[in-house]
């Protein structure tokens, strides 16, 4: 091997080292120079099988501890979080599969659902909006930082603040910047001595659809999927490909009876769905049969296996990317335009009262 | 090559001994790759069928989508390819080192154990115990049977490179070597991690993951090139050139194919995805010099022999879809068009022109020079003209339509071009259909009529009813 080649490699072979096994520099120094000296000044000729097999395990030891040992290490301390749901309450999430979901998750891996379907959501950018509130005293500065900023980040100027900021309401300074830019913004209307108030968003075709916010959505999910989501998953059928839609959220989205059908033929929700339709799923009844879920599907009565309720079962359990997570969080209002809390004030009035009676 | 005769043998041709100890081997090992290639082109037919038209076997559990697709998977990269490269390697060490075949007993014992084990792996799809992970779909419990089956055939190569004759190793033998022992590496690895230590939550999809790019951009790979930068030079009788860059290809394929393949948007912790970017640049430097040393060995050249004319162009073109794919690979490895494509139809057929284009072609082209030789005389040359142009133009027509189709209507959509794939997977089963005949036909010809095989006919026939 010419000497340049080598060298090449020993570049190489100390920045893995480095970069990707995380050693101590000077071992990876000295690991690029054993690497360059082997291949380029004493010409290893690769003759030997002893070379080879040499070569062959050490890069399989870094192969393994460099993607999977590491992955490992790293997500094996993953416990339960606190999350909430819609409407407030608080639980530990992720949730264990309950009754029949369990062997519903089966039925799904045995019949390859995971090859048309995914089961993780994606987003594609995270954006922050930032609005400022300024008092009559530092009103100048604020105008002042916030023309700074435009001029800094070569923005056009946007929403009321372009106006003129008026004082003591809040008022749109950026809307949809990256972190760079939000961070300046943040930076300077603090320093000038503004409230500052900044709102994250998520964008992504996947996450839930807004008009103006994520205009492409497609609902899949409030947020993406993360390693926390999928702790009792055994094991997680992520998919790679998308014949049909994502599933990470199916049961938020979906009823028991519209999923019943689904099975049994798409075609009954959908006219031109490709999916297979799932009859040995579905035992033939007669016309008069009575019952939950009996599905007529224009020629024949149907009603669904063991099999299918667990299948459903499993599928509603599936709401994985609903929960706000530390790592994941939702799409949330910015905090100045919520509604102030109802027990701020009863507070603060009983704290008054007992200044009062203090006194 | 340059064949000196050796003391010992000096009577005869060397390489008529070293095909003699080739012949029951690697032909057992072939047939069963050739019958599992109809298997595939078969299922995967019925899988496409099954999109056009959904209510179609509805009532049989055993004919879903989601079970026929993976099993075809199966058939294709364990039973075709696998067994076709083991073939092809046994036949390349032992030509290469010219020496006869170590312990072909190994061979046909490892390769029945391997054949029972994807039998084993295929059934256990279709009856749904599949183990919900991508790369590794067969049921768990067949791994350790497919495990030693390899091993015991790659025991059987180890100790052929041991004794070949010429202490030099050439860039195949490094090649092929390296594969046959890293395919039961990652393969035990795997099986250990999943199964016996169950690795819980993405961690499973991590340890996949590894071993998919394991297979595909090392295991896979590495059979490739051995074969491409053996028959090249052999066939065009020109030297390779550029030995350094070969040398250098080999442990940049090897670092950098080892590592990633996580897709840009996955749950994992965001480092994954990264690294996957970064070694698939450094693999595509490795690519590189692959090719700058192919290319310069088979500059201007046609091959020596007219009866190899057709083999040296099939692996020509898969030379040439090696570079191309890999340039695009390299393309689509960043997050931004790499996000695009996601979830797209464009991925598996990517995959699939990779593995079946670049490695399945060029072990095709190597079976056409290799048979002759072992068999005593040849695939019917229409059938082989007919077969080949069915299956190329049959893989094309399977892949082109559906990654153009993936990229154009985006992910969740099923574009026109999975109609075109149909016909293209027709075309395919036509050409392994037509393969399979002519192999079979050829052996039971020979048998038959020539004595070429005689010393060989009775263990011939068990092993035709085996495979």
């Amino acid at each position: 091997m010419t000497i340049g080649l080598s060298f090449l490699l020993g570049l190489l072979a100390s920045s893995v080292s480095y970069f990707m096994l995380g050693l101590w520099w000077p071992v990876a120094v000295v690991v690029g120079l054993f690497a360059w000296l082997a291949f380029g000044l004493l010409d290893v000729k690769m003759d030997s099988t002893f070379t080879l097999l040499g070569g062959l395990l050490l890069i399989f030891c870094v192969s393994l501890s460099a993607m999977v040992f590491r992955a490992s290490d790293q997500l094996s301390g993953l416990q339960y979080v606190d999350t909430q749901a819609v409407d407030g309450t608080e639980f530990r999430y992720p949730v264990p599969l309950l009754g029949n979901a369990r062997y519903g998750e089966a039925i799904y891996k045995a019949n390859g659902c995971a090859a048309c379907h995914t089961q993780q959501v994606t987003h594609e950018s995270v954006v922050l909006d930032v609005k400022a509130l300024a008092g009559e005293k530092n009103h100048a500065a604020v105008q002042e930082a916030i023309s700074r900023f435009y001029k800094v980040t070569g923005r056009e100027a946007s929403g009321g603040a372009a106006l003129g900021l008026p004082v003591g309401e809040w008022e749109t300074v950026v809307n949809g910047a990256n972190a760079a830019d939000a961070s300046k913004a943040r930076n300077f209307l603090s320093i000038a001595g503004a409230s500052v108030d900044v709102q994250v968003r998520f964008r992504g075709e996947d996450l839930t659809q807004h008009d103006l916010q994520n205009p492409r959505g497609r609902g899949w999910g409030k947020r993406r999927s993360v390693a926390q989501d999928y702790l009792f998953a055994e094991p997680p059928m992520l998919g790679s490909v998308r014949i049909g839609p994502d599933l990470a959220n199916v049961g938020a989205r979906l009823s028991r009876e519209v999923l019943m059908r689904i099975l049994l033929n798409p075609k009954i929700v959908r006219k031109y769905s490709k999916m297979p339709q799932h009859r040995f799923l579905f035992e033939k009844v007669g016309e008069d049969e009575k019952g939950q879920h009996i599905i007529h599907d224009g020629e024949n009565t149907f009603k669904p296996t063991k099999d299918a309720e667990a299948l459903v079962d499993y599928l509603l359990s599936l709401k994985s990317a609903n929960y706000p997570l530390p790592e994941a969080p939702i799409n949330q209002p910015y905090t100045s335009s919520m509604p102030k809390p109802v027990s701020a004030p009863a507070e603060a009035a009983d704290a008054a009262k007992a200044g009062n009676s203090g006194k | 090559m340059s064949s000196k005769p050796k003391e010992g043998e000096a009577k005869q041709d060397p390489r008529e001994a070293v095909d003699r100890s080739c012949r029951g081997p690697v032909l057992f090992l072939a047939f069963s790759a050739v019958a599992w290639l109809l298997v595939y082109s078969l299922f995967a037919l019925l899988a496409g069928v099954k999109v056009h038209a959904s209510g179609m076997m509805a009532d049989s559990a055993w004919l879903t989508y989601g079970r026929i697709h993976p099993a075809s998977q199966l058939a294709l990269q364990f039973g075709f390819l696998v067994q076709l490269g083991l073939a092809v390697s046994a036949w390349i060490l032992s030509h290469r080192g010219k020496t006869v075949l170590v312990d072909g007993g190994y061979l046909i014992f490892g390769g029945m154990l391997w054949n029972a084990g994807v039998t084993l792996g295929f059934l256990g799809i279709l009856a749904g115990n599949a183990s919900g992970l991508e790369g590794l779909q067969m049921p768990g419990k067949v791994l350790p049977l497919l495990f030693f089956g390899f091993a015991l055939v790659g025991l059987s190569l180890v100790q052929t490179n041991n004794r070949r004759t010429d202490e030099e190793m050439s860039p195949a033998q490094w090649f092929l070597f390296a594969a046959t022992l890293w395919l039961p590496w990652v393969l035990g690895g795997s099986y250990l991690l999943i199964h016996f230590f169950h690795a819980k939550g993405v961690v499973a999809n991590i340890v996949d993951w590894w071993f998919i790019q394991n297979f595909a951009k090392v295991y896979l790979t590495f059979v490739g090139l051995g074969t491409l930068f053996h028959f090249l030079s052999a066939l065009s009788g020109r030297q390779l050139v550029g030995r350094g860059y070969a040398q250098f290809a080999f442990w940049m394929l090897l670092l950098f194919g080892s590592v990633g393949g996580v897709s840009p948007g996955a749950p994992v912790p965001a480092w994954l995805p990264a690294l996957s970017t970064v070694t698939a640049v450094f693999y595509f430097f490795g690519v590189i010099a692959a090719w700058v040393s192919l290319k310069r060995t088979i500059n201007g050249a046609s091959a020596v022999n007219d009866a190899d004319s057709l083999a040296y162009n099939l692996m020509r073109l898969a030379a040439l879809l090696f570079i191309s794919i890999s340039v695009v690979n390299v393309i689509f490895a960043f997050p931004g068009p790499g996000s695009a494509a996601e979830f797209t139809t464009y991925g598996p057929a990517m995959e699939l022109l990779f593995n079946f284009g670049f490695v399945g072609l060029t072990l095709i082209a190597a079976l056409y020079h290799i048979f002759p030789r072992l068999v005593g005389m040849d695939f019917s040359p229409k059938m082989t003209r007919v077969q080949t142009a069915a299956i190329v133009l049959g893989l094309f027509g399977a892949t082109l339509p559906t990654a153009l189709g993936g990229l154009m209507s985006g992910d969740a959509v099923l574009g026109s071009g999975v109609y075109f794939a149909s016909l293209g997977d027709i075309f395919l089963l036509a050409g392994s259909l037509i393969l399979f005949l002519n192999f079979f036909g050829a052996i039971l010809f020979a048998v038959k009529s020539c004595d070429c095989l005689a010393s060989f006919c009775g263990t011939g026939k068990t092993k035709e009813a085996s495979a």
